[in-house]
């Protein structure tokens, strides 16, 4: 091999190198991409498998059984001192109102025990429910309604299916007697299977029919707002002072550094401190959305720093030169120019960051917000628990019917995620499009 | 290197008159004792191959180096007698005062009617809608822009072509009347035509205002100057009346680089 054609090959001898070469690379390309879209294929096969799930558990979740039963609104029982207030009817009969109707309906059994077996086919919130509707309806009294009432958790199961009549009676939640008393309320079609009112306007019970997650929704509410008050304008304000502000000295440095690792600390962590501060060393109350809020806001800081801080530092330095060129102060150039033009990844951020906070758990079972609270909270500082923890819960319980509705929650749960996220890119889309 | 500016540094009745400024970037001696007048009503270019401090000196005029942390101004720098980096000067008012155009159009990302209108509106100089209204157009209508945007004023100021954003940032500067405007190579991102247009604006502002451009373009200097001041790794080589400077520069080091010999 001589000298000249190692240096310099003639265009046709490079051509046929090329050539050579040119097959194992287009290998390579098509190696990448055939693992690229398979990645792809297979997230999507699962992601398919996951919703499929879900879905398929917690659709029936949104439903349950009721059973209609004609109920004598009897004023001299429910309504003793006849004012018709809550007070007055508290002292009213309502579950003997309604357990009259039901042995009505099933021929009026005889004896102790079926008379138990009978008033433990509906759901014991039944009372509550009757009285509500003649709080809601006063004019009724003294006439007939039909209604509908909830029937037992185990009932429900039993007509799901999921409790056999070919298991042994010693085996089953229900009994004989009972399972003929379904057979005859079927029989005059007073069964009904209907979206569940006790999951969206229920609270917290042990009883699965009627355990809703009103309260807990509510709850959350009032988190997020607590939490969205506080994150919101520290987290901007520390990042528009950290990135146009502070003077880039070895304590900023510190900060920053802090900061970033905060946003990696386990969130159980912000709850034991919640706990150790705000509950043990400033006596706040257990349980109640101020102390969650506050601290899922302590949690999400750092997430909606860090991208503000993106946001801020992604705005041309040429439209700050633009305004201080025409002599606009400091804050001024901020607020009128660098906020608005950052403003979409700032929100964007920030409604991660309370996606993030309502799909939270840990922090909030150290700060007692897993105690089981029937009342609705009215305010930041009633006890109350979230959607979450509500799951949690829920997931805990043995009765049957409360996997439904855990899935049904845990759909509530994702649907409100998933708008969240929607939100946010619905603004960012919007806002940019404005500047 | 020249130990001592060459050609008149002084003029009688100067509007701005630098005396020894020495301009560090942390070690870095960017600006090396300059001394120098711009009169009223002058247009004076800064020319120089890149990096030898003729933007950072334009930036001591109206304090832009404040914003860069590390950049230390020592010396002093009148303006109308009064010496701008004297700490009961405010900045904001300085600005307002010095206007300046940078290289790249930075037009806000608003209308163009609110990119005109900010100035004045932050200064207070509008005392009704109307008053403000009005100051838009003259300043547009000086700024050869308002046959070509009259109809649009609500538009994005970004939409524009890079000639009118150039023209609708010195329509800008003018909103606030200053009195000195700073334009750092204006026309570095511009075509032919949108650069014969800002320079025919460069001329219709001289009467009113004291312009100091920085261009890479002798022949833009050439041009538009009365004065013509060279630059050189942070000293100033030669100021001059812009003839003299091109026909007949006093200094090697000039001479090398208006006939092209090196920049």
């Amino acid at each position: 091999m001589t000298d000249q054609s190692t240096k310099n090959l003639s265009p046709r001898q490079a051509s046929e190198r090329v050539a050579l070469t040119i097959k194992a690379r287009k290998r390579k390309e098509s190696q990448f991409l055939f693992i690229g879209q398979s990645a792809v294929a297979v997230a999507i096969g699962f992601l398919i498998l996951l919703f499929a799930g879900i879905l398929s558990k917690g659709i029936p979740g949104f439903f349950q059984h009721y059973v209609t039963l004609e109920v004598q609104l009897d004023a001299a029982k429910l309504d003793p001192t006849g004012q018709m207030t809550i007070e007055s009817l508290s002292q009213g009969d309502f579950d003997g109102a309604v357990r009259d109707s039901l042995y009505l309906a099933l021929g009026n059994p005889e004896g102790r025990k079926a008379k138990r077996d009978a008033r433990k086919l509906i759901s014991s919130g039944s009372s509550q429910r009757l009285m509500t509707y003649v709080l809601n309806h006063p004019q009724q009294m003294g006439s007939t309604v039909a209604m509908k009432f909830a029937v037992d958790d185990d009932v429900d199961s039993f007509l799901r299916g999921f409790i056999s009549r070919e298991t042994s009676e010693a085996d089953r939640r229900i009994s004989d007697l009972q399972i003929s008393y379904i057979d005859i309320l079927d029989a005059q079609n007073r069964l009904s299977y209907e979206i569940s009112d006790y999951l969206f306007f229920g609270s917290a019970s042990r009883d699965a029919e009627m355990a809703g997650i009103f309260g807990a929704l509510i709850g959350s509410l009032f988190t997020l707002l607590v939490c969205i008050i506080l994150a919101f304008p520290l987290g901007v304000g520390t990042a528009v002072y950290l990135e146009e502000m502070a003077p880039k000295n070895r304590l900023t440095e510190i900060i920053e550094i802090n900061i970033n690792n905060l946003a990696a600390v386990p969130s159980v962590v912000y709850g034991i401190m919640g706990l150790a501060i705000f509950i043990i060393v400033f006596g706040m109350p257990r349980s109640i959305p101020l102390v969650g809020g506050i601290v899922l806001a302590l949690m999400t800081l750092p997430t909606i720093i860090i991208s503000s801080r993106a946001a801020i530092r992604a705005v041309p330095p040429s439209i700050r030169d633009a305004a201080l060129g025409v002599g606009a102060s400091k804050i001024q150039t901020i607020v009128h120019h660098v906020l608005p033009l950052a403003m979409p990844g700032i929100l964007t951020g920030t409604i991660i960051g309370m996606a993030q906070a309502l799909g939270e758990t840990a922090p909030l079972l150290m700060i007692g917000m897993v105690a089981f609270i029937v009342d609705v909270p009215t305010g930041v500082t009633d006890p109350g628990t979230v959607l979450p923890v509500q799951i949690f819960m829920w997931a805990d319980f043995a009765e049957r019917m409360f996997v439904q509705k855990t899935s049904a929650a845990i759909i509530i749960l994702l649907t409100f995620l998933v708008s969240m996220n929607g939100v946010a890119i619905f603004l960012r889309k919007k806002l940019e499009r404005r500047w | 290197m020249p130990d001592k500016t060459l050609g008149q540094i002084f003029v009688d009745n100067p509007r701005v008159s630098a005396r020894n400024v020495d301009v560090f970037y942390g070690d870095k001696h960017a600006i090396d004792d300059i001394s120098l007048d711009i009169g009223a009503s002058q247009v004076i270019s800064f020319i120089g191959p890149s990096g030898c401090g003729k933007s950072t000196f334009l930036r001591c005029l109206n304090r832009m180096n404040d914003t860069i942390d590390i950049c230390r101004v020592e010396g002093e720098i009148k303006i109308d007698g009064r010496n701008i980096y004297d700490p009961l000067i405010d900045v904001v008012s300085l600005r307002a005062r010095v206007g300046m155009v940078f290289q790249k159009a930075n037009p806000f990302p608003k209308s163009i009617f609110d990119n005109i209108a900010y100035g004045p509106t932050i200064h207070g100089l509008a005392s009704s809608k109307v008053e403000l209204e009005q100051i838009v157009e003259t300043s547009l209508q000086r700024a050869g822009l308002w046959e070509e945007v009259k109809d649009r004023l609500d538009q994005s100021g970004t939409g524009l072509s890079g000639g009118q954003q150039q023209r609708l940032c010195i329509a800008r500067t003018i909103a606030v009347s200053p009195e000195v405007i700073l334009m750092d190579e204006p026309c570095s991102a511009l075509d032919p035509i949108a650069t014969a247009k800002v320079e025919e604006l460069i001329h219709e502002l001289r009467e009113q205002y004291t312009i100091v451009i920085v261009t890479h373009s002798m022949q833009q200097a050439a041009r538009v100057s009365d004065r013509t001041a060279y630059f050189h790794l942070g000293k100033l080589v030669e100021v001059g009346d812009t003839k003299q400077v091109f026909t007949n520069p006093k200094h090697e080091l000039t001479q090398d680089y208006i006939t092209g010999r090196f920049g």
